[in-house]
């Protein structure tokens, strides 16, 4: 097992669900494939999806829904 | 000729200082958001500072040059590679016939120029090269660019070995707290004493609905004059309501409670009011800005703002050094 994290591509606002009221995409231990939505950045009124780019278990968020972030920031661990 | 590999994120093609004398017709001036860092882009490798040069924004494009070029990178920093080699900003060096210029996710600011020697060469539209791409005019058959395009680029042999000194570049920092300087009005009358007050002296946050059409802000409540709550009904219900009118470039345009600095793309006209007007010469801390940044405003006279635009106008005509 090694530990993956998930960086942010771009700076803005990271978001765990698709919309208010919806379930997050991933919870804390849930499996995740190559190219899984995992969370939005709002960024110049658009809202850009981050996908893994490793498969594995989600061990955690790093960030909070609706906390800022810079391009870079790690977002979540997987074990993979 | 510059093929396009990777878009990055709406990077667009604008001339300074854009697409002028129509915004009585709705045609914003559009332009590079950061003239300053554009201007100094286009100084390094012997352009004219009008020639169109590439806008980047929060995440570079992946270019492949299929001819040699002299080419500089300014502005925002996106850890500028040529194949697999970084390559220093606020600088003019040598691409070669087939290499790749790759910019990435931005690190510090939020805007980055490239300026290729000749300029880029797409088709003027009413006088300006510059992208208006809400309406599909200019830049790369109205767009932003797209993967796959190839873009035209004027032949010139350009100015290697070109360099801006630090003194006069853009203060582009990793600092998340900017001072902004507005001038007061048009609407200035429309807010009491203790609304000037509130804004003067309070910290405003950038929301992530900002774009280069306007910069939405958070922060505290406004309070309104007797102009704003004891006015005629056809300027509408709200307090921030008037009769539509024109809007200033740089507007601080009040929507109910929420201030968006109309900018580089934003609308000509409306039904709010524009109690502040941000300077042209801090065009360049907004558009090197990041959401949740701080936004702190300072009230200068405007003969203090055109002093402001006639430094970065004397400091872009003698900047570089070769």
């Amino acid at each position: 097992m090694t530990t993956i994290q998930i960086l942010s591509p771009l700076p803005g606002v990271f978001y765990r669900r698709s919309a208010p009221g919806q379930p997050p995409y991933k919870e804390e231990g849930a499996p995740v494939a190559v190219d899984d939505v995992i969370g939005l950045v709002e960024l110049m009124k658009s809202f850009h999806e981050v996908k893994a780019d490793s498969a594995g278990t989600v061990t955690k968020f790093l960030v909070d829904n609706e906390e800022a972030v810079v391009a870079g920031q790690p977002l979540a661990e997987l074990d993979g | 000729m510059l093929e396009v590999l990777k878009p990055g994120l709406e990077t667009t093609i604008q001339d300074f200082p854009g697409r002028l004398g129509f915004w009585e017709q709705g045609f914003p001036p559009s332009g590079p958001f950061d003239m300053w860092s554009h201007r100094l882009a286009n100084a390094l490798v012997g352009n004219d500072e009008h020639a169109a040069t590439l806008e980047c924004q929060f995440l570079g494009p992946s270019l492949r040059f299929q001819r040699g070029a002299v080419v500089a990178v300014t502005g925002a920093d996106m850890a500028p590679k040529l194949d697999d080699l970084s390559v220093p900003l606020w600088e003019s060096f040598r691409v070669r016939a087939g290499q790749v210029l790759s910019l990435g996710p931005v690190r510090i600011g939020a805007r980055s120029y490239i300026a290729i020697a000749g300029g880029i060469d797409t088709p003027p539209v009413l006088g300006s090269r510059a992208t208006f791409h809400m309406a599909g005019v200019g830049g790369m058959d109205g767009y932003a660019l797209k993967a796959g395009q190839v873009v035209p680029i004027a032949e010139a042999e350009g100015t290697l070995g070109c360099r801006v000194p630090e003194e006069f570049r853009p203060e582009i920092r990793a600092k998340k707290e900017w001072c902004i300087e507005v001038v007061a009005g048009p609407n200035d009358d429309w807010i009491d004493s203790a609304g000037h007050e509130m804004f003067l002296s309070s910290p405003w946050f950038l929301q992530a609905k900002s774009n280069r059409t306007g910069f939405r802000l958070g922060g505290p409540e406004w309070t309104f004059s007797e102009v704003a709550t004891n006015k005629r009904p056809e300027h509408g219900q709200d307090p921030s309501n008037i009769l539509d009118h024109g809007y200033p470039m740089g507007a601080v345009n009040l929507c109910g409670q929420t201030p968006i600095i109309l900018v580089v793309d934003g609308p000509s006209t409306g039904g709010f009011i524009n109690p502040y007007t941000v300077i042209s010469a801090a065009f360049w801390k907004l558009a090197q800005s990041c959401p949740r940044d701080i936004y702190r405003f300072k009230a200068v006279s405007l003969a203090e703002a055109q002093g402001r635009r006639r430094h970065i106008d004397a400091i872009c005509a003698q900047a570089v050094s070769g």
